[in-house]
This record gives C-alpha cells, sequence and structure tokens, in this order.
C-alpha cells in the first residue's frame, strides 16, 4: 500500500474493500487501551496535491509553488481537508488489515492540524481506543472514541483528532424490499 | 493554471460577529462519491453501488470527509465572489482545527447539501504577530432541508497592520 515514490505520479492507489475475512472483529471483540498502527506509510505527492487542490480547495498556496513560499505555509502543500482524508484512508486501511468491520466516524470532537504536508511527505496513523459504548443510538452498532495522530517521516504529528467510529455488534441483517 | 485571487476581503477587525452567509449548494453524482471513496475512504458502501446495496446503508454513500472537502471548494468560491474587485490582496490564513464535527444523514447519489456559514466567535488572540482568529459554525442541509453535517471551524484572518501597530 506504499504510495510511489515518483513525484509526478499519483501516489494513493485507489481501493475498495469488504467484510470477507471469516476471522472479522466486531465491537465486543475491542476494548479502551488497544491501539493500532499502520502497517506501511502512504506518500503524498505533488499530483496528489495538486489534483486535490484543484477540486477542493483552490487557493494558491495549494496549486501555485510561488504564492506557497510567500505564504504562512513556507511552500507548496496539501489541503488541510485532503490531510484530514488520508487520516481516514490510514484509518481504513488499517482496520482493513485488522479485520475490523468499520461503519465510518459518527463525530468528530476535535481536531487540530499541527503542521503543513508537503509533496513527498510519507503519513502514518496511531490509533488508541480511550472509550467504548455498547449503543450509538442504532440497533446493533456501538461506538468506539479512538484518538488518531497522523506523523510524517519526521515523526511530527501533522494532524491530531478525537472521534467517534460506529462498529457493529455482529454482522448485520440487511433487510431488502 | 490561471492564478487565483487571495480570499479574503477585509481585514479580521472588519469581520463582525453574528454574519451569516449561505455558501452555495452542491449535487453529489454516483461517480464523484465513488472516486472519493477509493481513494480515501475505500469501503464498499463509498465505492461500488451494488455490493453497497447489502451492507447496512443499503445503498451507496459519500464519505463524510468528501463533505467537508466540497464545504472548502463552496467557501473558497463563495469567498473568491465576495472579494471581487478587490484590488490589495488580504490574506486569507490557514485552518487551525475544528471542534464537534457530526454527520447527521447519508449522502447519496444526487443528493444537493446547501452549506451555511455563520461567524461566531473572534479571539483577542494574535498569531505570529499578524493573524486573528475567526471561529464559524458550519451546517449543510440536505433537498428535504434536513441537517446532513455540522461542525465548528477556526480559521486565521489576517488583522490590519495599521491597528496592529498601534
Amino acid at each position: 500500500m506504499a504510495g510511489l515514490r515518483d513525484e509526478r505520479a499519483t501516489a494513493i492507489i485507489p481501493s475498495s474493500y469488504c467484510w470477507d475475512d471469516p476471522m472479522t472483529r466486531y465491537w465486543q471483540d475491542l476494548k479502551v487501551g488497544d491501539t493500532f498502527s499502520t502497517s506501511d506509510s502512504l506518500t503524498l505527492s505533488r499530483e496528489d496535491i495538486l489534483e486535490f487542490a484543484a477540486e477542493f480547495d483552490p487557493q494558491p498556496y495549494h496549486l501555485d509553488k510561488d504564492a506557497a513560499e510567500a505564504s504562512i505555509f513556507g511552500g507548496l502543500c496539501a489541503s488541510g481537508w485532503q490531510v484530514s482524508a488520508m487520516m481516514m484512508r490510514l484509518l481504513t486501511d488499517t482496520f482493513h488489515d485488522q479485520a475490523i468491520a468499520l461503519l465510518g466516524v459518527a463525530s468528530v470532537q476535535q481536531m487540530r492540524w499541527k503542521i503543513p504536508v508537503f509533496a513527498g511527505d510519507s503519513l502514518r496513523a496511531d490509533i488508541t481506543v480511550i472509550d467504548s459504548n455498547e449503543t450509538s443510538g442504532q440497533a446493533g452498532i456501538g461506538t468506539l472514541d479512538v484518538e488518531i495522530q497522523v506523523s510524517n517521516q519526521k515523526e511530527q504529528a501533522v494532524i491530531v483528532l478525537q472521534n467517534r467510529l460506529l462498529i457493529p455488534h455482529g454482522e448485520l441483517e440487511v433487510a431488502h424490499g | 493554471m490561471a492564478k487565483r485571487p487571495y480570499i479574503r476581503s477585509r481585514w479580521f477587525e472588519d469581520i463582525p460577529v453574528g454574519e451569516f452567509h449561505v455558501f452555495g449548494s452542491h449535487t453529489f453524482s454516483e461517480l464523484e462519491i465513488i472516486e472519493f471513496g477509493k481513494k480515501y475512504a475505500p469501503e464498499i458502501y463509498h465505492t461500488d453501488p451494488v455490493a453497497a446495496l447489502d451492507t447496512y446503508y443499503r445503498g451507496l454513500i459519500a464519505s463524510g470527509w468528501h463533505l467537508t472537502a466540497v464545504w472548502m471548494r463552496m467557501m473558497v468560491d463563495y469567498m473568491e465572489h465576495f472579494a471581487r474587485g478587490v484590488q490589495d490582496g488580504r490574506r486569507n490564513g490557514a485552518g487551525l482545527g475544528l471542534q464537534d464535527l457530526e454527520w447527521f444523514q447519508p449522502v447519496r447519489p444526487g443528493h444537493t447539501l446547501t452549506y451555511t456559514y455563520e461567524i461566531i466567535e473572534k479571539s483577542d488572540k494574535v498569531v505570529r504577530d499578524q493573524w486573528g482568529i475567526i471561529k464559524s459554525r458550519n451546517e449543510a442541509f440536505n433537498q428535504y432541508n434536513e441537517p446532513v453535517m455540522s461542525f465548528t471551524i477556526d480559521i486565521l484572518a489576517e488583522r490590519n497592520p495599521e491597528l496592529l501597530a498601534s
């Protein structure tokens, strides 16, 4: 899953996961204090940054090298929202590696963008379970509160957040019709 | 690529608490939901419209981080329009962080979200001798006027250098 080092290429490899693992872990298999880390880091290329910025955040410091160097960031850097999206990718990859069923994020209590992410930076995530609740308001689904830190290759925290994940108690029956 | 202007038309001091803006609306297509999902949130309910039918969500839904990314685009476009004709380029700064981001309703292909922005607090703190902090409440509503997402965010806005010097 590691991103390509070639800065001309898009490093984020599209994927699609389903829970086909017979050893899938559910809400009751997880507890406060559990920690998970990404096995491979993901690299954000210049192309990835420009592509995301053109679609979602077309401000000069995400699109133009000179404007970026004159800005508060000091260089061409990723949109904070792309960093947040990368956090979700790292979380999804990690939970898939761990065979944990994930029904998404219910809420984010707090998120801080600490330092900019520049082209070529490699990102990894550390995830710690800080709270667990059997009910979520939806039948058959519990919540896990986790703290997530995404770090770059220099071990600097780039984004830190606390959020509430939705984790099913088991395979959910889907009613059709 | 055409250069785009900086997007603040006013100094921090001139932006009033309580001001309310409707950034605009965006309709989410199936294709863009899938493209975003495959890159950033590759669970099948974000990537595969057929397989998604057998999941809890009973169909394809957009990633919550897709909704926030579109919020950013709506804000940039709106602020550029708001700043049209301003030549001296007061700068917009970085986002520092957000609080209480919640998603209430799934967004499916064809759904249209309308994004609103309200300035709720201005901090007295001066960041790096140049910036003020503006806190805003942001919400998105779907085509049935149901709330879909909300959060507050702290964003830097440039302070008036003449007022700072005095």
